[in-house]
């Protein structure tokens, strides 16, 4: 198992960084549900399966509604990203990386010395990559995505710390509320881009 | 019959809201719907009795306090039930003008969601619970505040994001704390607990600098739906606050955490009344007030030792009926003038307008603390208790509350002086009766709550006996 959650670990750690740095929704969606997986590895050490799978359920069903309302709204290819701007997210993203292992291990021993440290780690790498990736987007798919990938860190490590049906049922009804609320923000601002656009042409 | 409070004040409300939202196309029935059944809720919470036996004719219905719900427990005792009455009279009173032009059709179900799971968060056992309830209202909230301006989404992001982030902190500080009851007093993980746990409810409250959104969201959402959002939330995160007090008693007893929250307070009473002073749109300056307020309300609870939760409590109604008149007038503005409000814009109003205007100074100035408005007899006496622990906190409280005068006088002088292409002498009133009529109500109402406070003040204050350790 030891194997299996470091390797969920390593996972986490590339998804995040994919997140990070990529604009393209294809690649970013991929890499969340590759995030997911990692979230729901580590919640295993903690949890029974029958009740981590729910996160990987809802995680999924998540990443498919904004997929799905993704496919819908990209209408033009994007715009190759500059490689100074690719270089710097990919930087500050490793920076945080390197904190998050350094910061780690003295946190488990004063404030969760009951939780393992790859659970620490990975639910803390989500949560600061997601800070990061809010602090440098403003446009609703973005700034979802890290919500999304804020509160999976949080999960893994909140699991650690109590199981409860109730809980994990709130927390899914938060990550698939969350897609929804995306969603629909995503839409409304295509909506309001098309008048924009039909304006600009009349 | 057997029915329990949960399923009563949280599951119907649901169900109504499902029947809101079917109906949302007939808007005149799906607000009779909403309305009956909310002020419905309330009375039933306000005249129940407190054995929770109702008697109706042959017909007696035991309520039960409690409802199981995968594996724990929702109690809403009876000592709670005047918040719960207080919650739904006050959505029930936001549904009434919920047929003004350009509220959402969502309104309706959405305002009866948050209110049903706020009332949820009041009762839900492990406590803690609540934070999924409150991020759930805020969730449900975002789609009415972001209509009808589809394009301008950033600020109803930074409000999302710091719900969220807000949320894992109450959490993992309720888990930090179930520990550190027994720990001795000069353990550090005590200060980090109040730490964590203060950051979580200063992000919720939009504590500076985490308000920016507050100013964000006013400007571009709908009046009577920000202003009920901004009501409703508040009070039931600072409800849900009062658990933590009453169940941790290092944080009863701790000066240095009621001094940390007393010097927040006034601070954001500085920081939302100097900002209020010098906007030039209403509805941010409407945002920057609320922050005056959320600064009252936790000046209240830094006065703790000498009755403060007293008149946080008692601030709630007052605050409530400011924010539905200001919500009122803005969205009645809003149809005169066009939905970006400024001084400008509204110049020679009152002589137009002379309800509306009126309806929206007493409003600024019952928020501001008026003399002979609803909520001077409670400024007043934090005023003076915030003196008395140190002049110095009265006296920018003093300067804050200011700040909301000065906007009063300029929106006055605004309504007043006509616009450059307007003859001075003439007044052309273009109000109907039903358009202002809610206004008369309510100017009265305010007026009868500054003239007689101990006749409306008192019942809230009832719900401290579920926190048998804040009497």
């Amino acid at each position: 198992m030891q194997v299996i959650s470091k390797l969920a670990l390593i996972a986490i750690v590339l998804s995040v960084m994919i997140v990070l740095i990529f604009r393209d929704w294809r690649i970013i969606a991929l890499a969340l549900g590759a995030q997911y997986l990692g979230a729901f590895v580590l919640v295993l050490l903690s949890w029974p399966i029958n009740m981590a799978i729910v996160k990987l359920i809802s995680g999924w069903m998540a990443t498919a509604v904004m997929v799905f309302t993704s496919l819908r709204c990209s209408r033009e290819e994007l715009q190759p990203e500059n490689v100074a701007n690719l270089f710097f997210k990919g930087l500050s993203g490793l920076l945080m990386i390197v904190l998050i292992f350094i910061l780690a291990p003295p946190l488990q021993r004063r404030v969760f010395p009951d939780v393992d440290l790859l659970i620490i780690q990975g639910g803390l790498i989500m949560m600061g990559m997601a800070l990061m990736q809010l602090g440098l987007n403003s446009k609703p798919f973005p700034v979802i995505i890290g919500l999304l990938t804020f509160l999976t860190g949080f999960e893994v490590i909140y699991a650690a710390l109590e199981l409860s049906t109730l809980l994990t049922g709130l927390l899914a009804v938060v990550t698939l509320g969350m897609a929804v609320v995306g969603v629909s923000m995503m839409v409304s601002a295509e909506e309001a881009d098309s008048v924009i656009q039909e304006e600009e042409q009349q | 019959m057997t029915l329990s409070t949960p399923l009563i004040w949280v599951i119907v409300p649901m169900v109504v809201a499902v029947v809101c939202t079917l109906t949302a196309e007939r808007r005149q029935l799906s607000l009779i719907i909403a309305c009956v059944f909310t002020f419905g809720l309330a009375l039933l919470a306000a005249y129940l009795p407190q054995e929770l036996i109702l008697s109706l004719g042959p017909l007696t219905i035991s309520i039960e306090e409690s409802l199981n719900f995968f594996g724990r427990k929702i109690t809403l005792v009876s000592a709670m039930l005047p918040m719960v009455a207080f919650l739904y009279g006050t959505t029930g009173l936001w549904l009434l003008s919920s047929n003004l032009q350009s509220v959402p059709k969502s309104f309706r179900p959405t305002s009866l969601i948050i209110t049903a799971a706020l009332t949820a968060a009041l009762g839900v056992e492990p406590f803690l619970y609540a934070a999924l309830l409150i991020e759930t209202a805020v969730l449900v909230s975002v789609p009415m505040i972001t209509f009808p301006v589809k394009s301008e989404h950033s600020g109803v992001l930074r409000y999302l994001g710091l719900m969220t982030i807000a949320m894992p902190f109450i959490l993992i500080a309720g888990w930090l704390l179930t520990g550190v009851v027994t720990l001795p007093p000069e353990s550090p993980l005590i200060g980090q607990s109040a730490v964590v746990l203060g950051l979580g409810f200063a992000i919720w409250l939009a504590v500076f600098p985490f308000h920016s959104w507050v100013p964000m969201v006013s400007e571009h959402s709908h009046p009577t739906v920000f202003s009920f959002l901004l009501f409703i939330l508040p009070t039931g995160i600072l409800v849900f606050g009062l658990n933590f007090l009453n169940r941790y008693g290092f944080l009863r007893t701790s000066e240095a955490i009621f001094n940390i929250i007393r010097l927040t307070g006034v601070m954001m009473i500085v920081f939302g009344g100097v900002s209020t002073a010098v906007q030039e749109e209403l509805k941010r300056a409407f945002g920057f007030s609320i922050l005056v307020e959320t600064g009252y309300s936790l000046l209240a609870i830094g006065l703790a030792a000498s009755g403060g939760l007293h008149w946080m409590l008692m601030m709630f109604p007052v605050r409530a009926l400011g924010y539905w008149l200001w919500g009122y007038t803005l969205a009645r503005l809003e149809t005169h003038y066009g939905a970006s409000i400024g001084l400008g814009t509204i110049q020679g109003a009152a002589r137009r307008t002379p309800w509306l205007s009126s309806g929206l100074i007493l409003a600024q100035l019952s928020i501001a603390g008026l003399p002979l408005l609803a909520s001077f007899p409670i400024k007043i006496v934090l005023l003076s208790q915030a003196a008395s622990e140190s002049i110095s906190l009265g006296v920018w409280s003093l300067f804050g509350s200011l700040g909301l005068f000065l906007f009063s006088i300029r929106l006055l002088l605004s309504f007043y002086h006509p616009s450059e292409n307007e003859n001075d002498q003439i007044w052309h009133v273009q109000e109907k009766l039903p358009h202002y009529a809610p206004i008369i109500i309510m100017m009265v109402v305010l007026m009868a709550f500054g003239l007689f406070p101990g006749k409306f003040f008192t019942g809230l204050i009832d719900i401290l006996t579920a926190f048998p350790h804040l009497q």
